[in-house]
């Protein structure tokens, strides 16, 4: 909302300093938006009036003039502008004004001569972008009269009012905050009495729950025309475009008291005014030119035949007030804050009105703003009031009280706030005390314009407000509770991380929401997808079921911004329909050269299958094992275990896959899921011996058929339970499809076998007895051929 | 025989001298101290020397055996040394080292991992909760009403099934409070959704992280202590800090934090919201659990809650909040802690 400050001082006095005004504003939870200074205040700035002039005798481009500035004594000004004449009448800074720009204007000399003030430009005073010479105020311009008032100058100040604060709605409103704020005395308007005698329109309510109270003054022999200036100057200063002298009073107590009004021209209306829900098929030509299709949850004001206006919201065009309007209707109601919001969101129309009826108005309101209406009307239109005001149902004044604790109150806030204090800020929030028996617990009836005060916490809310958490000691309440198990989850997850950026890959962190045609890349599925109803679009209109469609996306982004040598992770949920719809889940992506070439070295080894698998076997995952696995979006897939426990997947796109995303280089994936991944890895702390005894190797080279995998071999020899056996390792595989070395259908494979005891040196002779059975298991199971 | 073995001596000196490379002294010790070598066959001759001359003659033969051997010896190091000092010739030191792989954290991670070690010293317990809610975790509870702008399909993400993606992590408040009494004092990160259009300023989906105490004897003044350290740790002790009164549905009285860095333009910034939790989310809580563990009459709480995206975007000046969403790795080389 925007007000005037100008017009806010009708109601209170407010210091010209803006930054104090809006600090104030926004320490008592106003949260100020913008403050837009037009013309200004100027204090020391007056109107002088030029009563003679003679070329400055040292400077030829300087006038020495002669000024009067109201005080009877001419005042001698150097001033270099020419657009002035004897008589001419302008701004005069005297010395201690402070122009815009922390300009401070001092007696001095300018080339030899005193002078004794400034004359100024609009720039100068902010009225204009740019100026040729001096303002040249009107001629009758009195000397000595403050600038201020001469120009038209206003602060508006731009603020947010939170929802539960509608009484801020309008400048008598924040006046009175503000004289709360800095303990000034509230002015409001006068109104003259209710006028007396039978209404001369009847007013019905057939809609007693929404429309609790109605009221509508019949104003006879008015003069529709343009508002006076001072009228139109408020409305515009905030924004709003002037109509006519009518139009322009319902909106000006409505941005003065908060109350919405609406007036109806006489002549248009047929019979009395009934207020209640439209009938199937009605229809409204609004005055903002729309033709509303009513509903029968809709509150409408209608005459005897036909709705004519939405209430609360807008009123009907064909019986606006218009310049052949003689005779009105002032309507002031209270309509409930959630009919107004469902209609006003129903039908697409929101307006000044409706934003403060959805809000609640102050009840007490209808009838002072009504009055203060037809105050403004009789005084700018015209007419006479033709009876009392009709009325239907009645306004809902008093609130129920609350009690606050005033214990309580310090005991939440932790402050120390004498009783007094606390007694001061709520009574002069407009609170009345109905003072009991025990002391420190007082009753407080709640002015109607604040009906968002219903608990003592909301009292206790108000105190600190005024009161000021900066006044409220900072304290530390420190109570040991113990790691949860979110704890050692993030622990874990961080653990990980750490360990993925030491193995040179960096973090990445995709959205949630994906397109579901990028689940072509969710590489492991397929699952489950959960959607979106109401997506922003199909860029976002499923919850990622894996990481890998966005790491690859991220794959192809920096691709295309060449960097092809890449490794990413990802530490973050995924979601599929059923029984574990969100876990989180590590993924891996990697593709290009896992070290960079540099003057040593120009050969780069390409990352392949086995370099993501080794990240993985580096996390200290204890009995891993890679299980081939077959998915048609990958060109190599492998299930991880620990145990019989399955982690998650790694592989290879296809190289068709690969290429889409710009690269002929390997692309390597692997997701595994993170709850799996910490049961699997152990946190260890304990001595294992370390042995003391040398070790023996032997080397096997064998022919094995093709297709039996090395985790067969391994296995075959665990399996043997060879006590001496201390490990495994491969070292070469040799194979030759044109069958001359090796023939097609076998490979060659080399292992070199550890062998080792714990308690002794080892004989030759009992390794060569250990790898003579070793020899037989590999021979008998796996059908090796030795070549020896 | 004096004379010859002191002329031999002079000659496999000036040999050992001469030689220069590793197979010439070689050489010179096999001549000289080989076992068919000139010393050598001087002390087979010593079986001539006659008995009273003998002590004389081999006393001066060792010496002459040793000052050869540890001339070669001498020699040996030497070349040695100077071989050694070859392959050190011309290295360059300030040639660029050789690259060894290295990764980053996310600088939202980063960012988070810095926020959460603060909470955690201050005794703050990590809590989790999911990004599918329901719509009494994301709003009932929370005292939003039902004709609140935020609960409409314009402003946040639906499921079918009529559950929501969260809008706020607070819905891991209202989780840990139904299933733990006090006392609680959580921290909570995670990702939360509003139906933004995606701008330079604004993410879809963002990042926040969430506090919460309730015990006895929670006031404002223990929230008060909590920002400011939190601030302080966080962003520098010299950071100002405001509060500035507001209004959510869920806590009362309601603020929201600015700060203010003179390295980041002294201008005042939003940073988070908190208040005292509202009593009517106590009473939410209390009617879910069946019991009064939140009586607020018996216990009263904090929350706070702030953007870790929006943070980031300040601290690091970024231009585009969506460089965060991008993972170029070029901006994320950029971050480290």
């Amino acid at each position: 909302m925007k007000f005037s400050l100008n017009w806010i001082k009708q109601y209170v006095p407010v210091a010209a300093d803006t930054a104090k005004l809006s600090d104030l504003l926004t320490f008592a939870g106003i949260e100020v938006e913008g403050i837009e200074e037009k013309g200004g205040d100027f204090p020391n700035v007056v109107v002088g009036k030029v009563i003679s002039y003679v070329p400055h005798p040292n400077a030829d481009r300087l006038r020495l003039c002669q000024v009067d500035d109201g005080s009877g004594m001419a005042r001698q000004i150097v001033c270099g502008a020419k657009n002035f004449d004897v008589g001419s009448c302008v701004p005069l800074a005297l010395p201690g004004a402070v122009l815009p720009g922390d300009f401070k204007i001092k007696k001095g000399k300018l080339r030899g001569e005193v002078s004794e003030g400034m004359m100024c430009s609009a720039k100068e005073l902010l009225i204009a972008e740019d100026a040729d010479g001096l303002l040249i105020l009107p001629p009758d311009s009195v000397p000595g009269t403050p600038i201020s008032q001469l120009l038209d100058s206003d602060t508006v100040v731009e603020v947010e009012i939170t929802p539960n604060r509608p009484d801020l709605l309008s400048h008598v409103g924040i006046a009175r905050e503000l004289a709360l704020l800095t303990s000034q005395v509230l002015t409001t308007p006068m109104l003259t009495d209710a006028p007396a005698g039978d209404p001369a329109i009847s007013v019905c309510s057939e809609a007693i729950e929404d429309c609790p109270h109605y009221t509508a003054t019949v104003i006879r022999g008015v003069k529709v025309g343009p508002s006076p200036d001072w009228l139109a100057k408020r409305l515009t200063s905030i924004g709003l475009r002037p109509i006519n002298n009518i139009v322009d009073i319902t909106n000006f107590v409505l941005m003065e008291l908060g109350q919405p009004l609406h007036a109806f021209d006489r002549a248009k209306l047929t019979g009395g005014i009934v207020v209640r829900h439209a009938r199937d098929g009605e229809t409204l030509a609004a005055l903002d030119g729309s033709t509303v299709k009513l509903a029968t949850n809709h509150l409408v004001i209608a005459d005897e035949s036909t709705p004519v206006a939405l209430a609360g919201i807008m009123g009907g065009e064909p019986t606006g007030v218009k310049e052949s309007t003689t005779e009105i209707v002032l309507e002031s109601a209270y309509f409930r804050p959630a009919c107004v919001r469902r209609t006003s969101r129903e039908v697409g129309i929101s307006s000044d009105s409706s934003y403060r009826f959805e809000r609640g108005v102050d009840p007490a309101g209808v009838e002072s703003a009504a009055l203060r209406a037809i105050d403004l009307v009789l005084e700018i239109a015209g007419g006479e009031v033709v009876g009392g005001i009709a009325s239907a149902g009645a306004p809902k004044l008093s609130l129920e009280p609350v009690t606050l604790r005033n214990d309580r109150c310090r005991k939440l806030l932790g402050a120390d706030i004498a009783d007094q204090e606390i007694v001061r800020i709520l009574t002069a929030l407009g609170l009345k005390d109905d003072r009991s028996e025990t002391t420190g617990t007082h009753t407080w009836q709640i002015p109607s314009f604040r009906a968002d005060l219903t608990r003592e916490v909301d009292l206790i809310e108000e105190v600190i407000r005024v009161h000021g958490i900066e006044n409220v000691p900072s304290r530390n309440l420190a109570r040991f509770l113990p790691a949860s198990a979110s704890d050692l989850a993030f622990d874990f997850r961080r653990r990980m991380s750490r360990k993925m950026i030491g193995a040179g890959f960096y973090e990445a962190r995709t959205t949630t929401l994906v397109r579901e045609a990028s689940l072509v890349d969710d590489v492991f599925g397929p699952r489950e997808i959960l959607r979106i109803k109401n997506p922003l679009g199909e860029d976002s209109a499923a919850l990622r079921p894996s990481l890998i469609p966005g790491l690859l996306s991220v794959v192809e982004t920096n691709i295309r911004k060449s960097t092809a040598d890449l490794r990413l992770f990802e530490a973050g949920r995924v979601f599929e329909q059923g029984d574990r719809e969100e876990r989180r889940v590590l993924a891996m992506v990697m593709t290009g050269r896992t070290t960079p070439t540099g003057w040593q070295s120009s050969d780069a080894k390409v990352a392949d299958l086995f370099s993501l698998k080794g990240v993985i076997e580096s996390f200290g995952i204890p009995k891993l094992t890679a299980v081939q696995n077959e998915k048609e979006s990958l060109a190599l897939c492998a299930a991880v275990y620990c145990g019989k426990t399955c982690l998650g997947h790694l592989g290879q796109l296809t190289p068709a896959r690969a290429r889409d995303l710009g690269t002929d280089a390997p692309v390597l994936v692997a997701e595994l899921d993170f709850d799996a991944l910490r049961e699997a890895i152990p946190v260890r702390f304990a001595y294992r011996e370390i042995p003391r005894f040398p070790a023996m190797t032997r080397d096997i080279a064998m022919l094995l058929p093709l297709d039996t995998p090395h985790a067969a071999v391994a296995d075959a020899l665990r399996s043997a339970n060879e006590a001496l056996l201390d490990d495994i390792v491969i070292f070469d595989i040799f194979t030759d499809p044109t069958g001359e070395k090796v023939p097609a259908d076998r490979k060659s494979v080399a292992y070199s076998l550890t062998y080792r005891s714990y308690e002794r040196t080892l004989q030759q002779a009992e390794v060569n007895d250990a790898h003579a059975r070793m020899k037989q298991v590999l021979n008998s199971k796996l059908g090796a051929d030795f070549r020896e | 025989m004096e004379q010859t073995l002191t002329e031999i001596s002079a000659a496999a000196l000036a040999e050992v001298a001469s030689a220069s490379t590793h197979p010439e002294i070689d050489a010179v010790r096999v001549r000289y101290l080989g076992k068919t070598g000139e010393i050598s066959k001087i002390s087979e001759g010593m079986r001539d020397v006659s008995k009273e001359d003998r002590p004389r003659f081999g006393k001066l033969l060792n010496e002459v055996r040793t000052a050869v051997q540890s001339a070669i010896d001498a020699k040996v190091a030497d070349l040695q040394a100077q071989a050694d000092a070859e392959g050190f010739r011309n290295i360059d030191v300030t040639l660029p080292g050789t690259p060894t792989p290295e990764g980053r954290l996310h600088p939202v991670t980063l960012l988070e991992n810095r926020v959460i070690d603060v909470l955690r010293r201050m005794g703050f317990a990590l809590a989790d909760g999911p990004d599918i809610e329901d719509e009494w975790h994301c709003f009932d509870a929370l005292n939003t009403p039902a004709d609140h702008p935020a609960r409409n399909e314009q402003d946040t993400f639906y499921l079918p099934d009529g559950r929501l993606l969260r809008t706020q992590t607070s819905t891991v408040q209202v989780r840990v409070m139904r299933n733990e009494p006090p006392p609680i004092r959580i921290i909570a990160p995670g990702a939360c959704y509003r139906r933004d259009e995606v701008d330079a300023t604004h993410l879809a989906q963002f990042n926040q992280l969430e506090g919460l105490y309730v015990d006895t004897d929670v006031s404002l003044a223990d929230m008060k202590s909590t920002i400011e350290q939190l601030v302080h740790e966080t962003f520098g002790a010299d950071t100002e800090l405001r509060f500035r009164p507001h209004f959510f549905p869920f806590t009362e009285p309601s603020y929201e934090i600015d700060i203010r860095l003179e390295a980041l333009g002294g201008k005042w910034m939003e940073l988070a919201g908190c208040g005292m939790v509202d009593p009517a989310v106590f009473e939410n809580i209390n009617t879910a659990r069946g019991d009064r563990a939140f009586d607020p009459e018996k216990v009263s709480g904090f929350a706070f809650g702030f953007g870790i995206d929006r943070l980031a975007m300040i601290l690091a000046a970024l231009p585009d909040i969506r460089l965060l969403t991008e993972n170029d790795v070029r901006f994320l080389a950029q971050f480290q802690a």
